[in-house]
């Protein structure tokens, strides 16, 4: 479609961002005193819920069980009034599953699951409002929900979307982007070692342009992970100043 | 990172109200683009100078009506405001683009401030605002936040066509000031007549709109979602639609452009038959159509038509009928100047409603007539105007425009000229001071020097090397020289091509560059040429004159003397001086062997002459024999030569016709010709292999098999036959067919093949595979423009890529990387529009110069008039033909509107009969009382020739036949080249006469003073200085001055 020009000759975006600026992440920990581990995330307009429980002894079928490590079960739902118009969504429909499978995917990258054999981690999260990139924003969230119960992680896995448009890469796409025809690539990262957890792009893009994209994918994830961190640190220290108290 | 903030906005899509909640981020830091800025704000780029009285900001509502005045380049310091950026952009891409190229344009002094995403100067929308109140607040707070942001330094004038804005907003501030644009020209730029004719102009137009009548005559347009999804599901194609030039009113063809593989019968195009079918879709745009069903197809008219097509019912012949459709959507409209003519007003025209609204006619044919609301109607009746269409609604016959320019009375020569200028899209303003300003300096005082850094790098040639030039008598842009020498003691050859060395001068991105980029070519009119580079390079500097330093890109390689192999090819910057500027003819002369004087050589002793001769000779007959070895090469991969009926005009600076280049077989020619395409040929090789995906190459598709049918049928008619399949045999079987008596089937059949040719064209290796490279025409798998950068941009852009060529192979790696694919085949597109532009105004003026000739003479009596034709083609109602004499190709009726048909009297005289014709497929028939009359393919007849005027259009020949018998008093082919050049001088001669005539009626001026159109010397003003130096002295002396000036 010819209709939006998605980055302006003076390299402004549709909302005023540069090409590499992401959008403003606020977060918070510990939302929810039931759960063991729970986080609440904005980035922009999208805004996500994720819930941890566990990890705790197998539940429903025994037979997944693994000797050697724990099981991560993940589950993605979107909530009715999430998009600009309410839509029932069942649970199970084919791109929460995928979403699911993806989140999944990540986690097991990066929890030390081996420390906890034949238990079972369970991530729940919940897109409450949803304006583009709401895997890495899930992936976001969730990372510090586990945090938050005090599981062990390798590193922080933050992921953002970028895409492609005049030959320039534009991190952490809204939705107006994404709808507007970019070809995106969703990366998760675990920053420190610079490992990818998972890489996702389902559009076409030329061999060329992929090294860029990914740089600058990595970058983004950096800036995310820089946030989080953060987000974490006043976390602990509001608690150790209630503790101690 | 910086502050954000959001902010909701509400929006509606399809239909259905829905509330879309976006971010808006705000920050501190926007550029300004102001040299005044005090606050460090990182402006880069195209800046505001600071020396200004005021700046302009233009509300959202100017900028959508009056863009064009806002195009003016006189206006300086004009601030686009994101908001009325945004609100241009849901008017149409077409529209912003135009902004958009403006902003790009470093002539014109104008910025692009975001001042959405400024955090002082944004507001959000109020609850029950309207949108445009909103935008002038946001434009107003805009402008009010540049008046603080300079620190007072620099006035803002805030222009809007709003009166309640001007009224609140005028007082508020005080550094602020908010007019009308009105008010804003008149106080501002009195002067500038052109922008407040513009306004007036514009204004009426919209004025004109709002009164509009309701009544429909054409079907509404679908909206946009509605026609991708049709195309999409292939129930609409969409295309570029093509208006018949010769059935403007009815005929139009739209050629699919996906859909050629899926659906077959579509290849050959689209017929739209009639007005309402075409729903206000004018030539150029690009159009969706949905077909009719098949019961209402219909053939396109083979029979000729006289001028504009009136509607002959009936009795016209139709070919097959072909698939037909109706324009339902206009997916982009395209729209550019168009130059139209008002007619002669008489007292029956019924003006509708107001006189003011005049249908004015465009010159050409395929645009329809366009409604002009103007108060200037009676003074510019027969004059030709530039126009713009500004809109057609679905409930107006013809669509609105307004006049932008006035160009002069129609007829003049001037006037002409212009037109075929601007309904090319070709702008030639004379270079500005600021582009001169580029230039180096090379005058009598201040001779121009090579620089000693620049000669330290470059590959010094004047010693070691013979080198000269050939080119046309009195040349002034020599840009390409050559050399030859045995080496390595006579087993090598070294065959050197030296280019100019333009790129050296013309820094990319400087403003000649830009100049010479929109350009992109030279334009070369009958009687005049508009140079693509400032005239101190193109003649001086760049040229590569005999005896004088010059800095040159050389391609030189080293052939083995025998077997011409190549053994080592050399590309790179050197330093040469021609040693002789010979032209066609002297070396020629040289190589015949015959007595000639080289210029160069004159006044030297005879024996160093000699010597010196000798060594030249020598040097012609090795270029020849290694030129002919090339051509041999070539021939054998099925190189084709053909014939082109164009003949160029040569110059000199008064604008007198010095030479026409002769198409005469000198072949010292073809010698040149060929060691010009041997090095573009290598240099193509060599920037493709360094750039694989971004070298700017000239490619010439194969040409469409089906497009050859009427050469090999006029072959076949003949008794030769053509063999199409490959450029090899096509070549073989043109040498073949050639009539001992007729020498004229020969070229006619080359020149059917030519026309039979697709366009050779630029592109960027990225973006075609590399199998469609080739080179139908030199028989080349990779072949670009390299030798002719002084006329040529893509020569320049040639040499620019060949330079990073080189530093990539020295290692030192490109100094400045070559644009990317995108931009190198945007580029590609741009010049290859410009060179059918220029290939399509040098044929008009052309035409133009021969109906002047014509115009002259009487048809009856002149004996130039009469001439000899070939008949090179049949259709229904008469018959094509080619005039040798003065390379003119048209129609000639074997029956006239009337019915009645040319029957020739018993000593071939022909005369108008009623009778009836019948059409062969390679001879017509007339049969009338007197007895039947054939006209055969390839036939001679004579045809008298006068001009058909015509005060709306351009003026074209009209053939008449007077005799089925060759022309008697036809000299057997005089040379044409010749012909053609009396003719044009003939014509610029009348013209000056004329001109002369006009200037005698105003009193003799001399040069000096024509310019400045000015009185001889007792003029009143004189009078009045003299009175003022005199005031002084007594009053006795002054009244003596008076009386004696009186």
């Amino acid at each position: 479609m010819a209709g939006l020009e998605l980055l302006s000759d003076q390299g402004y975006r549709l909302d005023g961002r540069k090409a590499t600026e992401l959008r403003k992440v606020q977060a918070r920990m510990g939302v929810f005193a039931q759960a063991d581990g729970s986080a609440y995330l904005e980035q922009g307009n999208t805004k996500a819920l994720a819930v941890v429980y566990g990890p705790h002894e197998m539940r429903g079928s025994r037979s997944r069980t693994l000797h050697d490590r724990a099981v991560i079960n993940c589950q993605y739902s979107m909530a009715t009034f999430s998009t600009a118009e309410r839509k029932r969504r069942p649970h199970g429909d084919r791109k929460s599953t995928e979403m699911s499978l993806h989140l999944k995917q990540t986690f097991e990258a990066a929890v030390m699951t081996q420390l906890y054999p034949r238990s079972q981690i369970d991530i729940y999260v919940k897109i409450l409002q949803s304006d583009g990139g709401n895997y890495s924003v899930c992936v976001n969230a969730a990372t510090l929900a586990v945090i938050d119960a005090g599981i062990p992680m390798r590193d922080y896995v933050c992921a953002c979307t970028v895409g492609f448009v005049d030959e320039t890469p534009l991190a952490d796409l809204c939705f107006a982007e994404e709808s507007g025809g970019v070809s995106s690539l969703a990366l998760a990262l675990l920053p420190r070692g610079g490992q990818i957890a998972l890489l996702q792009m389902d559009a076409r893009l030329h061999q060329d342009h992929l090294e860029t994209l990914i740089e600058a994918a990595m970058t983004a994830c950096k800036g995310v992970s820089k946030v989080l961190d953060e987000v974490v640190r006043q976390h602990l220290q509001e608690r150790s100043v209630l503790s101690g108290e | 990172m910086i502050k954000t903030e959001k902010i909701l906005h509400l929006k509606s899509c399809r239909g259905r109200k829905v509330r879309v909640v976006r971010e808006h981020y705000l920050r501190e830091r926007v550029p300004c683009y102001s040299s005044l800025c005090q606050a460090d704000c990182g402006n880069d780029g195209k800046l505001l100078p600071g020396d200004l009285t005021h700046y302009v900001v233009p509300d959202a509502g100017v900028v959508l009506d009056y863009l064009e005045i806002l195009e003016f380049r006189e206006l300086q310091g004009v601030v686009f405001t994101q908001t009325a950026c945004q609100a241009l952009q849901s008017k149409g891409r077409r529209y912003y683009n135009r902004l958009r190229s403006l902003l790009r344009d470093p002539r014109h002094d104008c910025v692009l401030f975001a001042n959405e995403f400024q955090e002082y100067s944004y507001c959000p929308r109020e609850k029950g605002e309207s949108q445009e109140r909103w935008q002038t607040r946001c434009v107003y707070s805009a402008a009010v936040w540049y008046y603080n942001h300079l620190a007072g330094m620099m006035n803002i004038v805030m222009i809007t066509e709003d009166r309640a804005a001007v009224d609140q907003y005028s007082s508020l501030n005080s550094g602020v000031f908010v007019v009308s644009l009105q008010d804003y020209l008149q106080d501002f730029w009195p002067e500038l007549a052109a922008a407040h004719e513009l306004y007036a102009s514009i204004s009426q137009a919209l004025q004109e709109k709002e009164g509009e009548g309701t009544e429909r005559e054409y079907s509404e347009h679908l909206p946009a979602e509605v026609l991708e999804a049709g195309i999409k599901s292939g129930r609409y194609s969409q295309g570029t639609l093509n208006v018949s030039k010769h059935r403007a009113q009815n005929e139009a063809f739209v050629q699919t452009e996906d859909l050629s593989d899926k659906n077959t019968d579509l290849s050959s195009g689209v017929l739209v038959f009639g007005g309402k079918n075409r729903n206000r879709a004018v030539h150029g745009d690009r159009v969706v159509v949905e077909l009719l069903p098949r019961s209402e197809w219909r053939g396109q008219v083979t029979s000729l038509t006289e001028g504009q097509g009136e509607d002959r019912s009936g009795e016209d012949s139709w070919s097959k009928p072909m698939p037909t459709g109706r324009v339902v959507g206009i997916l982009q409209r395209n729209w550019r100047d168009y130059v139209v003519t008002f007619p002669t007003r008489d007292g029956t025209q019924s003006q509708t409603r107001n006189s003011q609204r005049i249908l004015a006619v465009p010159w050409d044919r395929r645009i329809p007539k366009i409604r002009i609301s103007t108060q200037q109607a009676d003074t510019l009746q027969d004059h030709r105007v530039v126009v713009r269409i500004d809109s057609w609604e679905s409930t107006s016959l013809y669509p609105n425009g307004h006049s932008v320019r006035v160009l002069g009375r129609a007829g003049e020569l001037e006037t002409e000229v212009q037109t075929i200028l601007i309904e090319n899209c070709i702008h030639v303003p004379p270079f500005s001071d600021a582009q001169l300003r580029e230039m180096p300096v090379n005058s009598p005082e201040k001779p121009w020097t090579v620089d000693p850094t620049e000669a330290a790098v470059r590959r010094d040639l004047r010693e070691s090397h013979l080198v000269f030039s050939i080119d046309p008598l009195g040349c002034e842009d020599v840009d390409d020289t050559l050399s030859v020498r045995r080496v390595a003691g006579g087993k090598l050859l070294e065959l050197g091509v030296h280019i100019a060395d333009v790129t050296h001068f013309v820094a990319e991105g400087s403003l000649t560059d830009l100049e010479a980029r929109m350009r992109a070519t030279t334009y070369y009119l009958a009687d005049r040429r508009y140079d693509m580079l400032p005239a101190v390079l193109s003649a001086d500097l760049c040229s590569l004159l005999g005896g004088v330093d010059r800095y040159a890109m050389s391609v030189m390689w080293e052939l083995d003397a025998q077997t011409l192999a190549v053994h080592k090819v050399w590309f790179g910057r050197t330093l040469i001086r021609s040693s002789y500027q010979l032209h066609y003819e002297l070396a020629q002369a040289l190589l015949s062997g015959e007595q000639a004087v080289v210029p160069e050589l004159v006044g030297l002793g005879s024996k160093e002459k000699d010597a010196k001769l000798a060594q030249l000779v020598q040097a012609l007959e090795t270029l020849t024999h290694v030129a002919r070895q090339l051509r041999a090469q070539r021939d054998q991969g099925g190189a084709l030569e053909l014939e082109g009926v164009e003949v160029r005009a040569q110059l000199d600076e008064d604008r007198n016709i010095t030479a026409l280049v002769p198409r005469q077989p000198l072949e010292v020619h073809e010698t040149v010709a060929e060691c010009m395409i041997y090095a573009n040929h290598w240099v193509a090789r060599k920037i493709q292999e360094t750039f694989p995906a971004q070298a700017l190459l000239r490619r010439h598709p194969p040409p469409r098999q089906e497009l050859f049918g009427q050469l090999v049928d006029s072959a076949k008619a003949q008794g030769f036959s053509i063999d199409t399949r490959s450029n090899k045999a096509l070549a073989d079987s043109l040498d073949q067919a050639v009539d001992s008596q007729d020498p004229l089937v020969n070229r006619i059949l080359r020149m059917m093949a030519t026309q039979a040719m697709s366009q050779a064209v630029y592109f960027s290796t990225g973006a075609q595979p590399q199998d469609q490279y080739y080179h139908y025409g030199l028989a080349l798998d990779r072949y670009t423009h390299f030798t002719s950068p002084i006329r040529r941009y893509a020569d320049m852009v040639v040499h620019r890529l060949l330079t990073a060529a080189i530093e990539v192979e020295k290692g030192t790696g490109p100094g400045k990387v070559p644009g990317s694919n995108k931009e190198v085949e945007e580029m590609a597109h741009h010049i290859n529009s410009k060179n059918r532009a220029a290939q399509r105004a040098q044929s008009l003026s052309t035409a133009l110069f021969q109906c002047l000739y014509f115009k002259e003479r009487d048809a009856q009596s002149d004996p130039r008039c009469t001439a000899d034709a070939v008949i090179y083609s049949i259709r229904d109602n008469g018959v094509l033909v080619f005039i040798p004499q003065y390379g003119v190709k048209g129609p000639v009726y074997m029956r006239n509107k009337d019915g009645q048909v040319v029957a020739p009297g018993p000593d071939g005289r022909c005369e108008w009969q009623s009778g009836s014709v019948r059409r062969f497929s390679d001879r017509i028939t007339t049969t009338s009382s007197s007895g039947s009359a054939t006209f055969r393919l390839f036939g001679h007849i004579t045809v008298r020739i006068s001009v058909l005027s015509t005060s709306c259009h351009a003026d074209s020949l009209n053939l008449e036949v007077v005799s089925n018998e060759p022309h008697r008093g036809a000299q057997p082919e005089q040379p044409r080249p010749q012909g053609r050049n009396q003719l044009v001088q003939e014509v610029v001669r009348l013209a000056e006469e004329a001109q002369e005539k006009a200037a005698q009626q105003l009193p003799k001026l001399s040069r000096e003073e024509r310019e400045f159109r000015q009185s001889k010397t007792p003029n009143l003003y004189s009078l009045l200085e003299e009175v003022r130096e005199l005031a002084l002295m007594d009053t006795e002396q002054v009244t003596q001055v008076c009386a004696t000036t009186a």
